[in-house]
């Protein structure tokens, strides 16, 4: 039985001070309270963090004079993508430029990431911890601070306003922390698995590749989301690095920022081209993401 | 095939000393047994052999070539692994067929190499599953059939039958045994079981600290042994052993007297015997008074502990013994298979009737 069914018994018995009478709720009126208070909490949270990501893609199918409105009810409209894909936004070259920006970044930083990982993990360099926790150190230094010499120094390789650039760029910050990143996770690995594959007959080369890459998987992939979600999103080196060939997503936003005023729907049909590789990212393979984040080991 | 030896081989870890010059020679075909107690350096000599430590002084030759600087792919050697260094993300099938899969051996003659090693232990309906859905033992296994999946000059195995049950270990050592012989593959074996060695080697090492304490037969070891330490360390139980002193050709301990063939210039000896050659007899009827301490029923015989002046001896009784706690028992030893060990230096004492020569 309850703790509450006993209860008029126990108050006739012995008389209590009245303050506590109001918390003496029955478990299960108790329980409901608890249940609605967290439903409550849960859908605060849901629409602190869905509620933009609603409007954007709503405003992307509205026509300008409904953007304001925060009615749900309007005739939705293609109009904003087909000017955002037009001159002078270029959503599609800008979608290309980020898409192989990213790629880039992400294709050129995981193998160096690893070989470092490893290399970090594995052998003792003179001066210790130094140059590993150095890798990380060069992360404290503002990217404010670095841009002009940055600017100088791709100005005069004749890189400004090339993706390449910005996937070099991308990668002075993703490659440093992917190895932080990998280097975890092959620590974790015990060292007889690969001296087991160099007896079998395996050079040092291929015993990573065969033996320490696939047990460090879950660390690549979690630097490979890594790598996806702050390449995707990079901006301040993308606004001063491009001008016009290689301006990204990001950057050619901004672009709907006009002297006639702010063009939200532009802007959110271009969000929504932004954030759709993160929802299907989000839905495939976030399980990934958080595992890799969790686990840091191999079983 | 080849022999493999150590020539003055050193290996330091930062200050620590783990081998200090050691010096052995297997020869070709040979299973030699490195035996000794946890910590002693047997995984350290082996990992040198293989190539995955390097030795900080003395030379390392496989088949009279000096492998010093040659990768462990180079030194065609194979190895089981003390914590079997299995690879997690392959199944059974392609743990064992690894090795062959890097020599370039693929298709039906790899798949039936391996169902061939799986099936010498016992692994057969195991080859689908992933190391971490097998028990130590079956992972032990594997970790031996991915090393006599191919016939290498070399087999280094690092306690490879730790981790299974009495039965099966029985039945591994029988197997590893006859396929050695069968491949004639030289090999070098790790054990802290006794029997392990005495049953597989041809010769054994008996290693301490880092030092080979004596190489030879398993019969030598055993019957002469050639210090204190090996005398303690082989035999189960360990040889009796007790402090005393030589004089006039009777050795002399606390409340033991026993006359033999002893030599003349004596001194401060330890008199080894083992329990098989102490009989027990009569209180009255022995060369050594003393009380039963313990008795312990092993299956073929009784252990009987005797407390005799300061020291206690273990004898092997009939199985049909009975003694109580404290109850009078003597002890006669049996002259010819008495031990004698220096005092100072632990080394052993060559003496008169005994054929061994030290
Ligand atoms: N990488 C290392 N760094 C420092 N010391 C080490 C290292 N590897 C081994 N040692 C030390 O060297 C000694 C010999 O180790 P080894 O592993 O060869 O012992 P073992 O005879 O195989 O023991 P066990 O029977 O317990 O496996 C030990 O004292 C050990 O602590
Ligand atoms: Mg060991």
């Amino acid at each position: 039985m309850t703790e509450g069914s006993s209860l008029p018994g126990a108050i006739a018995a012995a008389p209590r001070p009245t303050r506590a009478e109001p918390v003496r709720l029955s478990s299960r009126s108790r329980r409901r309270i608890a249940g609605a208070a967290r439903t409550l909490t849960i859908l605060l949270v849901i629409l602190v963090f869905f509620g933009p990501v609603v409007w954007i893609m709503l405003t992307a199918l509205k026509q300008p004079r409904d953007v304001y409105s925060l009615s749900v009810i309007f005739t939705p409209t293609l109009d904003n993508l087909r000017t955002a894909f037009a001159s002078p936004y270029f959503l599609g070259s800008r979608t290309l430029n980020s898409i192989i920006v990213t790629t880039g970044t992400i294709v050129l930083s995981l193998p160096i990431a690893t070989a470092a990982a490893y290399a970090f993990s594995r052998f003792r360099f003179p001066g210790g911890n130094a140059w590993s926790l150095g890798v990380l150190a060069t992360q404290f230094i503002p990217p404010v601070i670095i841009i002009i010499p940055l600017f100088v120094a791709f100005r005069s390789a004749g890189l400004l306003d090339t993706r390449l650039a910005l996937i070099i760029a991308n990668m002075s910050f993703v490659v440093p922390y992917s190895i932080w990143m990998i280097k975890g996770f092959i620590d974790a690995i015990p060292a007889d698995m690969e001296e087991a594959a160099q007896i079998d007959g395996a050079s040092r080369l291929r015993a990573i590749w065969d033996v320490v890459v696939p047990m460090a998987i879950p660390g690549i992939a979690t630097a490979a989301i890594f790598a996806f979600v702050v390449s995707w999103n990079e901006f301040f080196y993308a606004l001063v690095l491009s001008r016009q060939d290689a301006v990204t997503l990001q950057v050619g936003l901004m672009g709907a920022r006009t002297e006639r005023g702010d063009a939200w729907e532009i802007m959110a049909a271009m969000g929504l081209v932004i954030i759709l590789p993160m929802l299907v990212l989000s839905r495939y393979v976030q399980r990934y993401f958080v595992a890799g984040l969790v686990s840091g080991s191999v079983r | 095939m080849a022999s493999v030896e150590l020539v003055g081989v050193e290996k330091r870890f930062g200050s620590f000393s783990a081998l200090q010059h050691l010096d052995l020679s297997v020869a070709d075909g040979e299973f030699l047994v490195l035996l000794g107690p946890s910590g002693c350096g047997k995984t350290t000599t082996m990992r040198m052999v293989a190539g995955l430590e390097e030795a900080t002084a003395g030379e390392i030759l496989i088949g009279g070539r000096r492998v010093n600087d040659a990768l462990p792919k180079d030194r065609d050697v194979a190895m089981v692994f003390q914590n079997y260094g299995l690879y997690p993300h392959m199944s059974v099938a392609q743990n064992i067929g690894y090795p062959l899969k890097v020599r370039g051996i693929g298709g039906p003659d790899r798949e039936g190499r391996v169902k061939r090693a799986a099936e010498k232990v016992e692994l057969g309906p195991l080859l689908h599953r992933k190391p971490r859905e097998l028990s130590g033992g079956q992972r032990q296994r594997v970790a031996l059939a991915r090393a006599i999946v191919r016939t290498p000059q070399v087999f280094l195995m690092d306690e490879p039958l730790s981790n299974l049950d009495a039965k099966l270990r029985v039945t591994m050592r029988a197997e590893i045994k006859h396929l050695q012989h069968e491949l004639g593959v030289t090999t070098i074996y790790v054990t802290h079981d006794q029997i392990e060695a005495m049953t597989l080697a041809h010769r054994v090492a008996v290693m301490n600290g880092g030092v080979i304490q004596q190489l030879d037969t398993p019969e030598a070891i055993y019957d002469r042994p050639a210090n204190l330490f090996v005398a303690g360390f082989i035999g189960s139980p360990p040889m009796n052993l007790v402090p005393g002193r030589i004089a006039g050709g009777t050795f002399q301990a606390p409340g033991i007297t026993i006359a033999g063939a002893f030599p003349a210039a004596g001194g401060d000896v330890i008199l080894g015997i083992r329990s098989e050659d102490v009989t027990i007899a009569a209180p009255g009827e022995g060369s050594i008074e003393g009380q039963v301490y313990a008795s312990e029923l092993t299956g073929e015989a009784v252990l009987v502990t005797v407390s005799a002046g300061g020291a206690r001896l273990i004898a092997r009784a009939p199985r049909s013994f009975r003694g109580g706690f404290g109850s009078p028992i003597a002890l006669n030893v049996d002259a010819g298979k008495i031990h004698l060990f220096d005092e100072a230096t632990g080394r052993r004492i060559a003496f008169a009737d005994r054929s061994d020569g030290g």
